[in-house]
């Protein structure tokens, strides 16, 4: 089809171009997108510069103060915790199911789609109450006599991991999957053949080989995490604020738009730039960020 | 032979155990949740001391609980039809417009996936302080949109890609109309990509906490800010109750979704 206009259009070059087709079919798109989300968008982030004065003023205080350095440093610390563990226990994973029997691997899908789509309110609270200080972890620990006091595993950073990790994994352990899966298996049977024990096939050949989807993967959920809101609030402490948490709070109970577009471009410049390094490693990924 | 199962050797049975334990890690806090919601611990204690349907019962007894989840059904029920209807007109011109930039111009309707929702959330919020439309149903649905949109152009568009155009030009070479042609053949052809979107677009505005925390007035919630609002105050059991819906809700529409796969695409 594509062709045979491109041929057409090459002998016919002295007629016009041929009229673009399609566009009105994505005009109210177009609207709707461009008035509900680039417009509040945009007076959102131009509000950092403008109130209460005109200038980088609200930067400043941002980039200047050690409350907000602090919100910083946790978000990244937590995210970049996220991230590592989720990619040390979603690699085996994802590796398995790459080579399972299928039957049993197809239930395990349904297991990690589940849990994707489960609402995040509800499986949040799950960890608020198996976390708390009488909650059954903690209940359990005991019981086999690991310790004599109950952790504080909610209400701090340790918590939001927890938590985190839960709700990251299925969405590394998809990408890893597929790349695991398009390797082509002839390749560690030569390094096999040529010598290599089982170490050296995983730590030369299989690592290697996937390592451009681990990247990708786990600058997806770095990204993710980043900007999550509802988790972080509900099992982290006041004291442990993160980014998103920082935002809600500038506009929602300070009411300072200025401080909460800076935070907000903030948050926004990084995501961008991780996604667009992620995009050009990997193309385009499907995510979500709550 | 590290790809091959049966040749693994014992790091089979260590990859094996890893994998499951992480199913467990998984699933387990789900079947917690609804375990608990029967459970007869007001203090959650597990395994509990008894079962009981009384969280159900003070959940379906309490008005603000029962309009809250209404409430949340209907801006769901809008937010579908107006996704799907908007990301069918859409999809047809991303997927066969021979426009300048479209791809750009993709990339752009999938961004509101990308963008961390807190950042939409507060935006949107201020935005719709200054047109008067916080706290309203219209409000709630636009919102809503911006964020299912996406999942129904991403769903519909993929259909649309794998529909051969030419049975369509042949339906209007036999004599249809255009239009004609779209609705009796290639609607029916995509009727599964339309299907997920509707799914996802009803899940996505179901599921939604974040924005929806920002667009609520007291006299308007959904259910998720709802739970939201409770779990600030104590951990009740009712919540493992209405927690346990939502996810029933899930459940089905996820099975849904699999069994239309099956029968649609065959």
């Amino acid at each position: 089809m594509s062709t045979y206009i491109d041929v057409a259009s090459e002998t016919a070059t002295t007629s016009k171009a041929i009229r673009p087709t399609g566009f009105g079919e994505i005009i109210p798109a177009l609207l709707f997108v461009g008035i509900f989300f680039i417009v509040p968008v945009v007076a959102l982030l131009l509000r950092s510069v403008l109130e209460p004065v005109v200038g980088f003023g609200n930067y400043a205080e941002l980039l200047g103060s050690a409350t907000y350095l602090k919100i910083f440093a946790n978000t990244f610390i937590v995210s970049g915790l996220v991230t590592a563990i989720s990619l040390l226990i979603g690699f085996p994973v994802a590796w398995t199911l790459a080579i399972m029997p299928s039957r049993l691997a197809s239930l395990i899908f349904a297991v990690l789609l589940l849990s994707m789509w489960t609402n995040l309110l509800a499986r949040t609270y799950a960890w608020m109450v198996l976390l708390q200080r009488t909650g059954l972890i903690n209940k359990m620990l005991m019981g086999m006599g690991l310790i004599d006091q109950p952790l504080p595993l909610v209400n701090n950073l340790t918590g939001v991991t927890i938590g985190m990790t839960y709700i990251m994994l299925p969405f590394i352990i998809l990408p890893l999957y597929g790349v695991i899966k398009k390797i082509d298996p002839t390749v560690l049977q030569a390094a096999a053949l040529c010598g290599a024990n089982r170490w050296q096939c995983l730590t030369r050949v299989l690592l290697p080989l996937a390592a451009r989807g681990m990247v990708a993967g786990a600058l997806m959920v770095f990204v993710m995490s980043l900007g999550y809101y509802v988790t972080p609030s509900l099992l982290g402490g006041t004291a442990n604020m993160m980014l998103a948490e920082l935002i809600a709070q500038f506009v929602q109970s300070l009411v300072n738009w200025g401080m909460g577009g800076a935070a907000a471009l903030v948050l926004l410049v990084v995501t961008l730039s991780l996604y667009a390094v992620q995009l050009r490693l990997f193309g385009v990924q499907n995510t979500g960020g709550r | 032979m590290l790809l091959n199962f049966d040749r693994l050797g014992w790091w089979k049975y260590v990859l094996v155990a890893v994998t499951i334990v992480t199913a467990a890690f998984l699933l387990l806090p789900i079947l917690f949740i609804a375990a608990l919601s029967f459970g007869s611990s007001q203090w959650l204690i597990f395994p509990p001391p008894g079962w009981t349907l009384q969280w159900y019962s003070q959940l379906f007894a309490d008005p603000q609980w029962l309009a809250s989840a209404w409430t949340s059904f209907r801006i769901a029920s809008i937010v579908t039809v107006l996704s799907v209807l908007l990301g069918l007109v859409t999809s047809f011109g991303l997927v066969r417009g021979t426009f300048m930039f479209r791809d750009a111009l993709k990339a752009l309707f999938l961004t509101p996936m990308i963008l961390p929702v807190v950042v939409l959330a507060v935006a949107l919020y201020a935005f719709f302080l200054r047109m008067g439309l916080g706290g309203t149903l219209i409000g709630f649905v636009i919102s809503h949109l911006v964020l299912a949109l996406p999942f129904s152009i991403l769903s519909i568009s993929n259909a649309l890609e794998g529909f051969d155009k030419s049975i369509e030009d042949a339906a209007v070479l036999c004599g249809a109309s255009p239009l004609e042609a779209k609705i009796r053949v290639t609607l029916p052809a995509i009727s599964h990509g339309l299907f997920s979107a509707a799914v996802f677009s009803f899940l996505t505005s179901w599921d939604e906490v974040v924005v929806a925390i920002f667009m609520a007035s007291p006299t308007l919630q959904t259910l998720p800010v709802k739970v939201w609002a409770t779990l600030r105050q104590d951990l009740t059991p009712v919540i493992a109750a209405a927690s346990s819906l939502l996810i029933l809700l899930t459940i089905t529409l996820m099975a849904l979704v699999a069994i239309a796969r099956k029968v649609l695409k065959s």
